[in-house]
């Protein structure tokens, strides 16, 4: 492929308004610096990266104003994570689904404390950013009061609209699962893993909706000072949650590839396979980069802090 | 052998930091994107991403620390605003603030010392 076809290609990473100023002129440095040969991969990674930095600031996600702007952008970017990361465990979740039943009692101990300390851990990061949010809400109340509801309708109604379809289809599957046996409901019929996967990429696109609408919305409203340092904390507790849980996600891994290796491999207990489930190796490369990217965020809001003004 | 470098939000202090390497360039004479990359690789032996040298530059212009001087065909040269001249300033006090101190601080090295440093190394 030309360089100049390269270059137009990769220009699609950055957000329409910032390829509208500077785009013709990335476009032919690439192609001068790529000598009129093929584009490195280098230049592509490098330009690939930058883009999406940019599509993070025009989100609003890693904004250089105020001290207060990069708290929320730091926030935001912590809930961005948090979704990205409960994909991750949603993958976990049904990896390990009925996992007691394939490790003995005597060699599972480990593995119970592991899975214990995920879910604990689990359900600590979910309260910390549903604490998050309700301490928005006030701003938002304001927001929608003072006539801001044009600027929200959309991204809500969107969000709106992808919750209560996934309800409908979550109904609908659980309807057709309680028809079938445990067999059919795990691989032996196709049509319904068909719709499984088509459920699971609709959670995700839900997530996905949700939390833009979550960016849009907060990107709107003005937080108190107070609010901003509560959600610093919040969100350095929410990534300490990530980084508990993936931990336990690898320490459950060894353990039960140690008591029950069959599990993990989906074959039965005679059959021999491989513990490495693609499955669970996603789900930890979701979890290590979301926990990475929040981790980073929390840093840096935490860092802020000191900067915001006391009232 | 030119080192590769991150792209990086503010004017820092650091010497490969992109920001102060486009406006160390800027500040002999406008430049467009493919100059500020060979100068900077002639100068300072950082060869920047094309992706990394625009996000700093959309980032320098916003901050009213480069302007564009009006378009060449496709190439639009950029030069250094007084601010940014300010700012370039003040990044090299602190640049030289940590010269000073490594300097003066190998100066003071006990001949032993740099000896050890040498065999270690």
């Amino acid at each position: 492929m030309s360089a100049a076809r390269t270059s137009a290609r990769l220009l699609r990473a950055y957000p329409p308004s910032w390829r509208q100023r500077y785009g013709e002129e990335l476009e032919c440095l690439i192609v001068e610096a790529s000598a009129g040969g093929r584009v490195p991969w280098r230049t592509r990674l490098d330009v690939l990266v930058a883009g999406t930095r940019e599509r993070i600031r025009s989100a609003g996600l890693e904004p250089d104003g105020s001290p207060a702007d990069r708290v929320r952008g730091s926030a935001l970017l912590i809930l961005c994570a948090w979704a990205l990361f409960v994909l991750g465990g949603m993958i976990v979740g049904k990896s390990s689904e009925h996992w007691q039943d394939a490790v003995p009692s005597h060699s599972g101990a480990l593995a119970s404390v592991a899975y214990g300390v995920l879910l604990a851990a689990a359900l600590c990061g979910s309260a910390l950013v549903l604490g998050g949010v309700a301490a928005a809400v006030p701003s938002f109340v304001r927001l929608l009061r003072g006539g801001g509801w044009r600027h929200v309708r959309r991204p809500l109604g969107r969000a709106a609209l992808a919750a209560a379809l996934l309800v409908a289809a979550t109904a609908a599957l659980a309807l057709w699962g309680g028809s079938l046996d445990a067999h059919q409901r795990n691989g032996g019929d196709a049509a319904y893993a068909i719709a499984f996967v088509a459920w699971a990429l609709g959670v995700a696109a839900t997530i996905a909706t949700l939390t833009a609408a979550a960016v849009a919305i907060a990107n709107r409203v003005q937080l108190p000072h107070r609010v901003l340092r509560l959600q610093a904390w919040l969100g350095a507790g929410t990534a300490v949650a990530m980084a508990t849980v993936g931990a336990a996600t690898v320490v459950w891994w060894l353990a039960v590839a140690d008591a029950a290796p069959w599990f993990l491999s989906g074959s039965t207990a005679a059959a021999g396979g491989s513990t490495l489930s693609p499955q669970l190796l996603v789900a930890v490369a979701v979890m290590a980069v979301s926990t990475l990217l929040g981790a980073k965020a929390a840093r840096r809001a935490l860092g802020e802090l000191p900067s915001l003004p006391a009232a | 052998m030119p080192r590769n470098s991150s792209d990086s939000t503010n004017v820092g202090s650091r010497s490969n930091d992109p920001t102060v390497l486009i406006l160390t360039s800027l500040a002999s004479e406008p430049r467009h994107g493919y100059a500020l990359l060979q100068d900077i690789a002639d100068f300072a032996g950082v060869r920047l991403g094309p992706g990394t040298l625009y996000g700093a530059i959309s980032r320098l212009e916003a901050r009213g620390l480069i302007e564009a001087t009006g378009a060449a065909g496709r190439r639009r040269p950029y030069r250094i605003t007084p601010a940014g001249t300010e700012m370039l300033r003040a990044a090299i006090a602190e640049l030289r603030t940590i010269v000073d101190a490594g300097t003066a601080r190998l100066g003071a090295m006990p001949a032993s010392g740099a000896a050890l440093a040498g065999g270690a190394a």
